[in-house]
């Protein structure tokens, strides 16, 4: 993975130095409210319901082990010993005292990590397919791109006062695992027919109040003139953004408004001026960071041992099937570590089990774990006759719940218990679900089930199979549900099913849904099928008429 | 008002032009308005210029006249638009201005060192306490990953 050197350090240390600064003199007064607003956010501070929120970024989903210690650090020595990842790959701790940040940040630059702009009008945190560098469909690994990206777009000083908050994902394979299409910016690596590398790059895609599927603005943008591109982008955004209603404030507004055609003519006149400047990347540039990423030092290993554990333990067998992958590595596989157990609210782990991950990656994952655009973990590197006691290992952390992909492994915000935008409750929805479901929930087959409490869609409804939007009438809270959307390749926005469900009939209306996906199943048919071919209409009729 | 100029308090010697457009001799900064309604009259009276633009005010509209300025200033209207700074960045690496580029308007001592990478070489702060703390942030950064405009 990547490693800071001298020049990265020292910016990270003199960002805390300034946000210390920052914080001193808006604790003296020195600072209104309204000036320091945009300074604590670029570092990640929001003010929350109950307590301020500090968002860490982990740059497109890599985290070394030592990175995690400090992490569990942290969530004890300053929060309530537990911390929460989010589905942009970060991690959230909520309950941080606003004067001891500027301590955390320094704990954080201890480690080669920071919260600059992971949160405000700003250049967020990129975001990346959780197995680059594993997976056997990929074109070329994305990471050192999302490096190079993460390094230009850092405390850049032309896009710190943007209309709004700007995020860029990039996926390096075909199946799209990093939600790109809901993003800013999507980059797709391609290859051209020489066999160069570049990017197809989507525009405007996002989810919130108004969802919208990201299109293609350039099929084919060369790999040196990545930066140079994304330059054009920012600065026609910069000019032209509507900043006169943060609803509208987004890129996608302004290329619906202003037409794709005509909003990629206002980039490629920017381009073209800047194009061969500074920004443009030499193959030096590229292989420097690309050097960080070589492939792992794998050793020769065969599935001999690991088909003898899944001969012996049932259990065992069905976290294998559920929660492991194919690696592009013979006798390696990837493991995903569930933090949807029925105990614990989505996307939580405690101190102890980050610890616990930690020590788990150093035996048997070359010290690295990977966060998921889904709020799970993944250790991706390990031998397959170590999946055995790795799973021995995480049950006894209770991280080995047997559920990725299925409707109990949801996506969900914090929702109105912690988040002051929010207009109901997710975490007890969520635990609704997870009781209902949590003993068939294999056997019900895999089914995003993605939730929001509010309609800015931090937990991606819009997306999901199945959507829950939480919504406020007359002070009370109720949900509003959508089916057929999707985060693959082909991301699809949901349709929805009818009237607003009051919260105690919420978890019967899922599963109403899943009977009738269940009754009209063919054999290996999956949600998203099904409900192609019979319509919404049998959905509708099962739930609406039995409440 | 207390005026930084690479890195240090200055005298101002310009004079924005007031409702009652009342000229002084020179060192006039005007508006595009004024420009437009008296252009034959300013070149001919080869007196030191200024214009005064918005951040979110297109080049087009003044880049033929350009030369005529010794001085760009752009407003910021408030400390969160961020348009100001792109066209700053465009007047120095697209149109290769090399004369002064200054922030007036809602401008912040925190905000003194982006302004000056992306080209402004001259910022406006309320008061002398703010100039003055304006001058230490600028050293706040010894390393920085974007080129800075010239």
């Amino acid at each position: 993975m990547y490693l800071y050197n001298e020049f990265d350090q020292t910016l990270v240390n003199e960002r805390v130095e300034q946000y210390r600064d920052q914080t001193t003199r808006y604790l003296n007064g020195e600072l209104t409210e309204e000036q320091f607003r945009p300074l604590r956010l670029m570092n990640g501070l929001y003010i929350q319901t109950h307590a301020p929120m500090l968002r860490v970024n982990i740059p497109y989903g890599l985290l070394s082990s030592k990175q995690l210690r400090m992490l569990a650090h942290i969530s004890h020595k300053y929060d309530k010993d537990y911390g929460h990842f989010t589905t942009r790959q970060n991690m959230q701790f909520n309950w941080p005292e606003l004067e001891r940040v500027p301590d955390i940040l320094a704990d954080l630059a201890s480690v080669q990590m920071h919260s600059i702009q992971s949160s405000g009008n700003c250049i967020r945190n990129t975001t990346s397919d959780p197995l680059a560098g594993v997976c056997a469909d990929e074109i070329e690994d994305p990471r050192p791109y999302c490096e190079i990206i993460r390094q230009w777009s850092t405390l850049h000083p032309e896009f710190s006062y943007l209309p709004r908050k700007f995020k860029i994902a990039v996926s390096g394979s075909p199946k799209d695992r990093a939600a790109t299409q809901v993003h800013d910016i999507g980059l797709h690596v391609k290859k051209d027919e020489a066999g160069q590398v570049g990017f197809e790059v989507l525009v405007g895609g996002g989810l919130g109040r108004t969802p919208v599927i990201g299109q293609t603005i350039a099929p084919f943008i060369a790999e040196e003139d990545l930066l140079s591109y994304l330059e054009a982008i920012l600065r026609t955004y910069n000019r032209f953004g509507r900043r006169d209603n943060k609803y509208k404030a987004r890129i996608k507004i302004l290329v619906r408004e202003t037409g794709l055609d005509t909003f990629k003519e206002q980039v490629e006149q920017e381009w073209a001026s800047i194009k061969d400047g500074q920004l443009k990347l030499t193959n030096d540039n590229i292989q420097r960071v690309k050097n960080y990423f070589t492939p792992l030092n794998y050793e020769t290993a065969n599935d001999e041992a690991l088909e003898q554990h899944l001969a012996n333990s049932g259990a065992f067998r069905q976290w294998f099937q559920q929660n492991t992958k194919a690696h592009k590595q013979a006798g390696y596989h990837v493991a995903f570590i569930s933090l949807k157990s029925p105990t614990c609210p989505p996307g939580d782990i405690t101190n102890v089990q980050m610890e616990r991950v930690a020590d788990l990656a150093d035996q048997f994952s070359f010290g690295q774990i990977r966060t998921t655009h889904d709020q799970n973990l993944a250790l991706t590197d390990v031998k397959s006759s170590d999946l055995y006691a790795l799973w021995q290992q995480l049950t006894a952390q209770k991280l080995a719940t047997a559920n990725i992909g299925t409707i109990t492994d949801m996506i969900c915000c914090p929702g109105l218990d912690f988040c002051s935008l929010a207009n109901a409750s997710s975490i007890d929805i969520a635990q609704g679900i997870t009781d209902r479901f949590t003993d068939s929930a294999i056997d019900t087959g895999n089914i995003s089930l993605k939730m929001s409490g509010c309609m800015n869609g931090c937990g991606h409804h819009s997306i999901g199979e199945i959507g829950i939007l939480g919504v406020d009438k007359k002070g009370e809270q109720w949900y509003q549900l959508t089916l057929g959307g999707s985060d693959s390749h082909q991301s699809k926005l949901g349709e929805r099913l009818g009237k607003a469900i009051a919260k105690d009939d919420v978890v019967d209306a899922i599963d109403d849904i899943v009977h009738v996906y269940k009754a009209n199943r063919t054999d290996n048919e999956d949600f998203a099928s099904t409900l192609q071919r019979i319509g919404l209409q049998p959905f509708k009729d099962k739930v609406y008429d039995a409440h | 008002m207390t005026l930084i100029k690479n890195s240090e308090i200055v005298q101002d010697h310009w004079a924005v032009l007031d409702e009652n457009q009342a000229l002084q001799a020179d060192h006039n900064i005007i508006d595009l308005d004024y420009w437009n309604a008296n252009k034959d009259a300013l070149i001919a009276s080869k007196a030191p210029l200024g214009l005064l633009v918005q951040g979110d005010t297109s080049p087009d509209q003044f880049i033929d006249n350009i030369q005529h300025f010794e001085l760009i200033a752009i407003n910021f209207p408030s400390f969160v638009d961020g348009r100001g700074y792109s066209l700053a960045k465009t007047l120095r690496e697209k149109h290769h201005y090399t004369q002064e580029i200054r922030a007036v308007g809602e401008v912040l001592p925190d905000q003194a060192l982006y302004l000056t990478r992306v080209g402004f070489d001259a910022l406006e702060l309320s008061t002398k306490e703010a100039g003055l703390l304006a001058l230490e942030k600028l050293n706040e950064f010894s390393v920085f990953y974007q080129a800075a405009a010239n």
